[in-house]
């Protein structure tokens, strides 16, 4: 059985945080030592293996995007006090990009959340502040509507529903939270419709008990 | 080995940068973020292995650091800092999700991957485990990450991933050098465990 | 297995639930502990159709105070019929996220993100089809100003969702 000491002098010459006169003293025990150094050996070639697989830098997806919406919620947190915010319809016109992935969008970030937050003071009105769609077939553009006096979020490029789908509604009135990890939905008369919880996953999972007449 | 990343000669230096950023330039952090975005979202996709989560606890961690720069004194590295912000926001999230340690998050994951396996193959044929010895390496190795424990998990991805040296990650985690040392042990030893016969079956 | 755990654990909660069922017309889970709460709202998922006898025959009708709601879609959409299909009266907790769910097939997450400056709450939204999550958004919700999402085609004419503030 190795002393802790040991394993450390293992990983630390694996890992280089051995001094020249250690790493000697190390060279020399592996020399002498067929176990120890199968062991350095398999270490080594798991280290390799872990480095070929797991990149320490990804493409992040929607790049352009996530930058812009970093700003938009600096710009948030920031003091509103912004004079000459230029025209309402120019942030809308940003939503309407086909994708966020533009070098304009995030250029423009700053200047849109300015926008947002004086429309935010000034009207009253709900405000979308940043979409972000994970299927980039499908594109979202925000606007006020005047007439309807509400806001408008319409995704464009979605599948259709089947024809032959049935949706069958509820009508929720209550719900309960319970154990932090299911909600429990109960309808008009207190009964059980849907235990709604995530999987590890952060997918949902809707059970349901009853169905509405 | 990786090493941390060097600014580019002619490029501007991160600490540049961060005194910009203290200044109110929302554009150097901008930089900034264009800079570390991609290591940053590796770093959490790593840990919680889901795509859109990690997409947003990396945002999360971003919008953390700009909170925080003004505090920040320049007395580490900027990324040294950051990756500790991302661990900090990782480890909340797992935390949030009550899935941290080796209990129902790591389990399922497993069986999971175990069953995504399984499917490929017709019924009859070799059984999971089988199947399982079958997986892409890349596969199987993401999977064993998933079955260390978070503080073992995320200490071997500052080591082998992002190559940070035992003091800097240290300072991410924090904890003393000793820890630091007893965690790649363990977390060496467990990942051998766990792919001791993955080589032989390695495409 | 974890679907099967998935269910095992909703089976324990509703058998949890069924336990508590209250007499009707009271509030249920009285004995529960109240998480904290931001808000109320209600959401909706409405069927707009130009074709009255698309309808699916739906009882549902929107509560009184958001009566008129209709005619604000017909400002929008180019249909002249807006079938409710499903409903949902939801508080917003403060520190878990909460569920908008008046069908199976599309339904909204909601977190807090704590109260607008003047007035409404600010929220980030998630809009999904079953397993599909289709937007995220950061959205400032006010009373009086629904938020409309133009969701899938379905039969011959639109699925729509709507999300009001309540006052």
């Amino acid at each position: 059985m190795k002393t802790p000491t040991e394993d450390h002098d293992l990983i630390r010459w694996l890992d280089g945080e051995m001094t020249a006169a250690e790493r000697e003293r190390f060279a020399a025990r592996l020399e002498s030592d067929p176990v120890l150094k199968a062991d350095a050996e398999a270490l080594l070639q798991l280290g390799a293996a872990l480095r070929a697989h797991l990149p320490g830098e990804m493409p992040l997806p929607h790049a352009d995007f996530f930058n812009s919406q970093i700003q938009v919620r600096i710009a948030q947190e920031d003091e509103p006090a912004r004079s000459g915010a230029p025209s309402r319809g120019r942030w809308l016109e940003w939503f309407r990009l086909p994708s966020f992935a533009t070098a304009l969008a995030a250029a423009a970030a700053v200047v849109i959340a300015g926008v947002m937050i004086w429309q935010q003071d000034e009207t009253g009105e709900s405000m979308v502040l940043s979409t972000y769609t994970p299927n980039p077939g499908v594109q979202a553009r925000a606007f006020h509507s005047q007439e309807a006096q509400a806001t408008v979020l319409m995704l464009d490029g979605l599948e259709a529903m089947p024809a032959d789908h049935k949706i069958v509604g509820y009508h929720i009135q209550h719900s309960e939270r319970e154990q932090d990890v299911a909600t429990t939905l109960y309808g008009e008369r207190g009964e059980v419709v849907l235990v709604v919880s995530e999987d590890s996953h952060h997918q949902p999972r809707l059970l349901s008990v009853s169905t509405q007449p | 080995m990786p090493a941390p990343t060097a600014p580019d000669p002619g490029e501007v230096p991160d600490s540049d940068l961060v005194k910009r950023c203290q200044a109110g330039d929302t554009r150097a952090f901008d930089a900034l973020v264009t800079r570390y975005r991609g290591k940053v979202y590796a770093m959490t996709y790593h840990m919680i292995q889901n795509e859109t989560e990690a997409w947003d606890l990396s945002q999360e961690a971003f919008i953390k650091a700009w909170r925080a720069l003004p505090q920040f004194k320049l007395d580490s590295s900027f990324y040294t800092w950051l990756y500790r912000i991302t661990h900090n926001v990782t480890y909340d999230w797992l935390r949030k999700k009550k899935i941290q340690g080796d209990g129902e998050f790591d389990d399922s994951h497993t069986e999971h991957r175990v069953a995504a396996g399984a499917e490929t193959v017709p019924h009859g044929d070799p059984a999971p485990d089988v199947a399982m010895k079958r997986m892409e390496l890349g596969e199987r190795i993401r999977d064993a990450i998933a079955q260390l424990s978070p503080d073992h998990r995320q200490v071997i991805l500052l080591r082998e991933v992002d190559g940070l040296a035992y003091e800097e990650i240290a300072e991410v985690v924090p904890c003393s050098l000793g820890t630091v040392m007893s965690r790649l042990f363990y977390a060496r030893k467990k990942l051998q465990e766990l792919l001791k016969d993955a080589y032989e079956n390695a495409d | 297995m974890r679907t099967l755990a998935v269910i095992t654990l909703a089976l324990s909660l509703l058998a949890h639930a069924a336990g508590q069922q209250p007499a009707p017309g009271s509030p249920p889970g009285g004995s529960a502990r109240k998480p904290a709460t931001d808000g109320k709202v209600w959401g909706a998922l409405i069927y707009a159709t130009n074709d009255p006898k698309g309808l699916i025959g739906s009882k549902e009708q929107a509560p009184r105070e958001f009566a008129g709601l209709q005619a604000r879609l017909g400002k929008v959409f180019p249909y002249q019929h807006f079938e409710i299909l499903g409903q949902h009266l939801q508080d917003v907790f403060r520190e878990y996220e909460s569920w908008v769910v008046p069908t199976k097939d599309l339904f909204l997450k909601v977190d807090s993100k704590g109260p607008a400056k003047g007035g409404g709450m600010n929220l980030h939204l998630q809009f999904w089809r079953e397993q599909q999550v289709l937007v995220k958004t950061d959205a400032t919700l006010r009373a009086d100003s629904p938020l409309f999402i133009g969701g899938p085609k379905w039969r011959e004419g639109q699925l729509i969702f709507v999300l009001v503030l309540q006052k």
